[in-house]
């Protein structure tokens, strides 16, 4: 058994924790103003600067890490991606090295060769943005329940239906939408995944919700939305499969997040207990902060060996089902106890919006929600462990 | 043109470093290493110089241990082309290093030696000049700015003196030491990184140079500088004319 990190592996912390540094903490307090002025996602960065940060990602050939070397990544796998990930949270400045999202992991298992140089190529080298359109205002974790349905007629596919909770669907360059292609069979054999580009007629961006956190995800129509054959990603039918290969890595991705941010609390914690003095003594003197602050790198060091381990287990091909669902109601729950400490500790200052803490916590209270909450996270470990 | 750079295995700036209790040198437990910045910032320079200048070679140099190896990856992941590692354990004055680096000098025959002006954890600020004098090479220190001349034959270099900025010119082959306005070193980018992977990193037992190396000073003592106490408030400036004779004896 060896836990440490591969010489390649530290160097690209090193260079990742060096960009957060030098490029994104400083823009901060920005993020914390605009924040304040009611944007949210994207908005968060003006457009100019979000822009010199890509081209400066670019530079550093911060992108492509979980990108096989045929579709031009570097091939590093899914640990590298989280080391990443871990280390871009550390800052509450919103940015992500392309491709954007765990999208790619469903598009590599399923593209065509005709799919594979529209969409996945130039996703993979972060010149195009996408979206994924699973849940329902009726289906949210129960794909059975799921409501929107794709009806072929000739060569082409009617999708009719409605879907919420979708991450940049106004930016997206296409939208991966799941439709139901045969009620009988439900999410075994009658599920299929569709390709559908920006502005395809009949998809209507219906409207755009403000949750708590930092994020708007929007709710999109279908009305008669008519696309070509080829436009079906996958093998008919069989879309939940490759679709839960892509939440799988999300969870894990999640994990790494949440230990970012964590970590960036317990570093604040560390800093003012030992400068913050009340009645006399520091806050670093006083046990209970102690213990706050104790229980919070425990906290973090499970939550990091368990994201470092499905990722490492994903990486050498197994199936991490259960440890990304352990690691997604963990690490989520960890984040939240040690965000909450954080803030208790930093008293007035905690609560202030000058300070990133007020960010966090609430940016941290949807990821127990989204991408399957804990409750159902912990259905089905339990079931699994139940089973016969 | 080819350019060998020191490098030297440094505690990251940003570690809280602690002095042993014995005073025999700092708590290397759990201490983070990095590229001394000012290395970092020759690693860059010459890396700019082979870029612009289309061509040559950027060999880079370190003495320490097998550890240092991690820094050496780093800069090859930068963009030096190769490595040289002389393995030695033992601690080295300025003037022992400079004698091994006499020894990788008349080996490789670069045209340019780039140094930092002086490694952050001994701050000796020595190694650069000595080298100089035992090779009888021109040296400009604490440079901010260099260019060479169309033949590659001389160099002109900026350098940050007290009293401002001074321009001096020289031929080549010589040493320059690096000084913070430089230039902004880059990041290892990914591909680099890669790329390091395969780049030779030579080791040269330190005995094979052949170079006296020596001990001529001691350490004898390392101690944290004094804590910084609180200031104090005074009523009158009768009082504070006071207390600057008689406490802090300044007047």
């Amino acid at each position: 058994m060896d836990f440490s990190l591969l010489e390649e592996h530290r160097m690209l912390q090193e260079t990742v924790r060096r960009f957060v540094k030098q490029e994104l903490m400083p823009l901060e307090p920005l993020v914390l103003q605009r924040d304040t002025q009611g944007l949210t996602g994207e908005d968060l960065l003006p457009n100019d600067v979000e822009d010199r940060l890509h081209a400066r990602a670019h530079e550093a050939g911060l992108g492509g890490l979980d990108v096989p070397e045929e579709f031009g990544g570097l091939n590093l796998g899914t640990l590298p991606k989280c080391l990443a990930n871990e280390a871009l949270h550390h800052t509450i400045t919103p940015f992500t090295f392309p491709p954007d999202a765990p999208n790619l992991h469903m598009l590599m298992q399923t593209c065509t060769p005709e799919q594979r140089e529209k969409y996945l190529l130039p996703y993979a080298r972060g010149e195009q943005r996408s979206a994924i359109a699973i849940s329902e205002p009726g289906a949210g974790s129960d794909p059975a329940g799921m409501q929107t349905t794709a009806v072929k007629k000739g060569d082409q596919w009617v999708i009719n239906g409605r879907k919420i909770w979708i991450s940049r669907a106004h930016v997206a360059d296409f939208i991966i939408v799941m439709a139901v292609t045969d009620k009988g069979k439900g999410s075994r054999g009658g599920m299929t995944a569709f390709l559908v580009d920006k502005g395809t007629p009949g998809l209507v961006l219906q409207r755009q919700i403000p949750v708590i956190g930092s994020h708007a995800p929007w709710e999109v129509v279908f009305e008669d939305m008519t696309i070509p054959d080829s436009q079906v990603l996958g093998q008919l039918g069989h879309g939940f499969a490759p679709m839960q290969l892509r939440l799988t890595v999300r969870r894990l991705e999640i994990g790494s997040w949440c230990v970012g941010m964590a970590q960036r609390c317990l570093d604040m914690m560390v800093d003012y207990a030992k400068q913050r003095v009340t009645f006399g003594q520091r806050l670093a003197d006083r046990q209970a902060i102690q213990w706050f602050i104790a229980d919070s790198a425990t906290d973090i060091h499970a939550s990091r060996l368990m994201t470092y381990h499905g990722a490492w287990k994903f990486d050498n091909g197994e199936d991490v089902r259960q440890e990304a669902s352990m690691l997604k109601v963990f690490a989520t729950e960890m984040a939240t106890r040690v965000a909450d400490r954080a803030m208790q500790t930093h008293g007035g200052m905690g609560m202030s919006k000058e300070l990133p803490l007020e960010f966090i916590y609430r940016r941290l209270r949807p990821m127990r929600i989204f991408e399957g909450p804990t409750e159902v996270h912990r259905w089905v470990i339990a079931r699994s462990l139940l089973k016969d | 043109m080819k350019t060998l750079v020191t490098v030297k295995r440094v505690p990251d700036p940003e570690t809280t470093i602690r002095v042993k209790p014995d005073g025999s040198g700092i708590v290397t437990d759990n201490i983070k290493y990095v590229i001394n910045p000012f290395d970092e910032i020759a690693i860059e320079e010459a890396l700019r110089i082979k870029e612009k200048q289309g061509g040559g070679e950027v060999v880079l140099v370190s003495i320490g241990g097998k550890s240092v190896t991690e820094q050496l990856r780093t800069g090859l992941a930068m963009g030096a082309d190769r490595a040289i590692l002389v393995l030695c354990e033992q601690p080295l004055d300025s003037l022992a290093v400079a004698k091994l680096l006499t020894k990788l000098v008349e080996k490789e025959t670069p045209e340019l030696v780039l140094m930092g002006k002086q490694a952050i954890d001994d701050d000796s600020n020595q190694a650069g000049q000595m080298l100089a004098a035992l090779l009888e090479w021109p040296q400009a220190t604490f440079a901010s700015k260099i260019d060479f001349a169309a033949d590659q034959k001389s160099a002109t270099v900026i350098r940050e003196v007290d009293g401002g900025l001074e321009t001096i010119g020289f031929a080549l082959p010589a040493i320059i030491t690096t000084d913070l306005r430089l230039n902004e070193p880059r990041y290892a980018s990914l591909p680099g990184i890669m790329k390091a992977r395969k780049k030779e990193i030579k080791e040269i037992p330190v005995a094979d140079l052949g170079a006296d190396i020596t001990p001529r000073l001691t350490v004898v003592k390392m101690a944290p500088p004094p804590k910084k106490e609180a200031g104090k408030k005074v009523e009158t400036v009768q009082a504070l004319l006071d207390l600057l004779h008689t406490e802090a004896k300044v007047i």
